[in-house]
């Protein structure tokens, strides 16, 4: 019985491994690593997709491994993004692109976002500090060097390094915070530390941990303050690595923060929301007010990826099981949205430039393109028909059943602001005529396969909440 | 010596580390700011792990394993700043200036 739950952890643990070592059996030019990954990456989804759902405490392994519902969840959105993210990555293998030369050693590569997704499973089935913050940097380090994995381009090196310093310097505060929550409750556990904030919520040492823990966790989520490191990380990145930083690194993050606040912060969840409702709004702000002015694709949507952290955040206020579902729920359209942009991104950007200009004329010279562009922007912002609106109805949903009207009108009024940067990027694509002839785009077969497909997921995900059967149980309409 | 005495020192190593991450502009010595702040952390760990905590030993194990992880992001750490040296030729910060709004 717990063999068969845990397997898909314990295979994704052996994986890197097995990637690794099966390029030793192979010429250094042959795509047998890349075929391994494929088959090892869908095979682990597939089984995580069958593993029936608990509701309430999960299923226990060792007494500090758990697997509940949302961390089930959340570990298919995990696998979505190393998929979506290999698959990717491969083009950029085979040559450079967007002024960058080609990477090398895929194997490695693969190994490296293997490794960085475990890191996130151990984040959503910890049950005690240590193991959270193992998890937490396992799935941070790998990060760092996928950064810096182009080893020619120099913007990389420079994104890298403003990366590894920040990401340092929020481990420190995260951990000095996990220290006084040691020291205010005497234990590790998860348990232990529910009971004793329940006990005694007004203690000190227990609130400036948790200030300490939401300015560490701040700087991985970009949220206000701690946000400027995003935007050139975002663009110094391979465009395919930015893709995996926007999607794996954002979910994991606002994994801990679901798992801290609604596990051992449960009891003082009322008295944060202030603290929460504050980061939430002036990132939003922050995030819209920023990709307002970009002209490089990357840039705008590290803005965009800040001000979805805000909106996420929203959902942090609301009651346990609402907030969980929404964040799952909102994380899948994420995840979908973003790579689809990010595919398309990639298409141009391996034939120019990745920016505002590039895409003019994409409406006449390869109108599935545009389209896929415009469904996607159009999700982001939250346009009725699409996922995003359902994402985000859910978010704003949690965030008012607990009566935070002000901060959801708030952000409300701030998606329509959102709305005219995502139109303006598709105003680029249908309506700007190019500046001279265009360069040709060619589509591979994979690209054109994946792009329909993550199209129509992008679209069917609203009202098809087909990859559970109990993503809508917290809902009670 | 009390356990108030190991928060303070903890503390001021901690904003030691900070200041010095915002007055250093050589790479090298960021990091060892980041050291600093790190390790202010493992001596809150241990100071509440002998003093106070019911569960003691958990504190010291945390400790240890802070030290390993640490070791691991510092070695990525300066294999990313030897790329930049490679490049550049000098660790000055200031120089990190190719990407920006």
């Amino acid at each position: 019985m717990f063999e068969s739950i845990l397997l898909p952890d314990l295979l994704l643990l052996a994986f890197p491994f097995i990637v690794i070592g099966s390029r030793l059996f192979c010429d250094f030019r042959s795509a047998f690593p890349w075929r391994v990954a494929n088959i090892g990456f869908i095979l682990i989804f597939i089984m995580l997709n069958m593993i029936p759902l608990a509701s309430g405490e999960g299923h226990f392994f060792i007494f500090n491994w758990r697997l509940d519902d949302f961390g089930v969840l959340m570990r298919e959105v995990f696998m979505v993004s190393a998929i979506l993210g290999i698959w990717l990555s491969k083009d950029y293998f085979e040559h450079g692109a967007d002024g960058k030369p080609q990477m090398h050693q895929i194997a490695e590569y693969i190994g490296a976002i293997a490794f960085a997704t475990f890191g996130a499973f151990t984040v959503v089935s910890a049950c005690d500090l240590l193991t959270f913050f193992l998890g937490l940097e396992i799935a941070t380090i790998p990060m760092y060097a996928l950064t810096a994995w182009n080893k020619k381009d120099q913007m990389g090196s420079e994104a890298a390094t403003k990366y590894i310093l920040m990401g340092s310097v929020a481990t420190a505060f995260e951990l000095f915070g996990f220290s006084y929550l040691y020291g205010f409750s005497g234990s590790l556990f998860f348990n232990d530390i529910a009971s004793a904030v329940a006990t005694n919520s007004t203690s000190p040492l227990l609130w400036v941990s948790i200030l300490f823990l939401f300015s560490g966790i701040g700087f991985k989520l970009t949220l206000f303050p701690f946000y400027t490191w995003a935007p050139d990380v975002y663009e110094g990145a391979p465009t395919p690595v930015t893709a995996v930083l926007s999607v794996t690194s954002k979910a994991t993050a606002i994994a801990f923060l679901a798992v801290l606040v609604f596990g051992p912060l449960a009891a003082v969840q009322e008295q944060m929301s202030p603290l929460i409702a504050l980061l939430a709004a002036t990132t939003l702000l922050v995030g819209n007010l920023g990709a307002l002015k970009q002209t490089r694709l990357r840039r705008f949507m590290a803005y965009s990826s800040i001000s979805q952290a805000g909106y996420i955040m929203i959902a942090l206020l609301g009651p346990a099981e609402i907030g969980k579902s929404a964040i799952v729920y909102y994380m899948f359209i994420y995840a979908v949205a973003n790579y689809l942009a990010f595919f398309v991104f990639g298409i141009i950007g391996h034939h120019r430039e990745e920016t505002f200009a590039s895409l003019r004329g994409l409406s006449k010279q390869n109108p599935a393109l545009a389209i896929a562009l415009a469904i996607a922007m159009f999700s982001l912002a939250g346009i009725p028909p699409l996922a995003g609106f359902f994402g985000k109805f859910h978010l704003f949903f949690a965030g008012a059943t607990t009566g935070h009207y002000f901060l959801v009108a708030f952000a409300v009024i701030n998606n329509v602001l959102a709305l005219f940067y995502y139109i303006q990027l598709i105003k680029s694509a249908w309506i700007d005529e190019p500046e001279g002839t265009l360069s040709s785009l060619r589509l591979n077969r994979r690209q054109r396969l994946i792009i329909i497909m993550l199209s129509i997921a992008v679209v069917a995900l609203g009202f098809v909440p087909f990859l559970s059967n109990n993503i809508f149980a917290g809902f009670t309409f | 010596m009390t356990l108030m005495n190991c928060l303070i020192l903890a503390f001021i190593l901690f904003g030691i580390g900070v200041w010095g991450l915002m007055r250093r502009r050589h790479l090298i010595g960021m990091l060892i700011s980041i050291e600093l702040m790190l390790n202010a952390a493992n001596i809150n760990f241990i100071s509440f792990a002998y003093f106070s905590a019911k569960d003691s030993t958990a504190g010291a194990l945390f400790s240890i394993f802070v030290i390993a992880v640490t070791a691991c992001e510092m070695a990525i750490a300066l294999a990313i700043i030897v790329s930049m040296y490679r490049r550049y030729h000098s660790l000055d910060v200031e120089q990190l200036r190719d990407l920006h709004d």
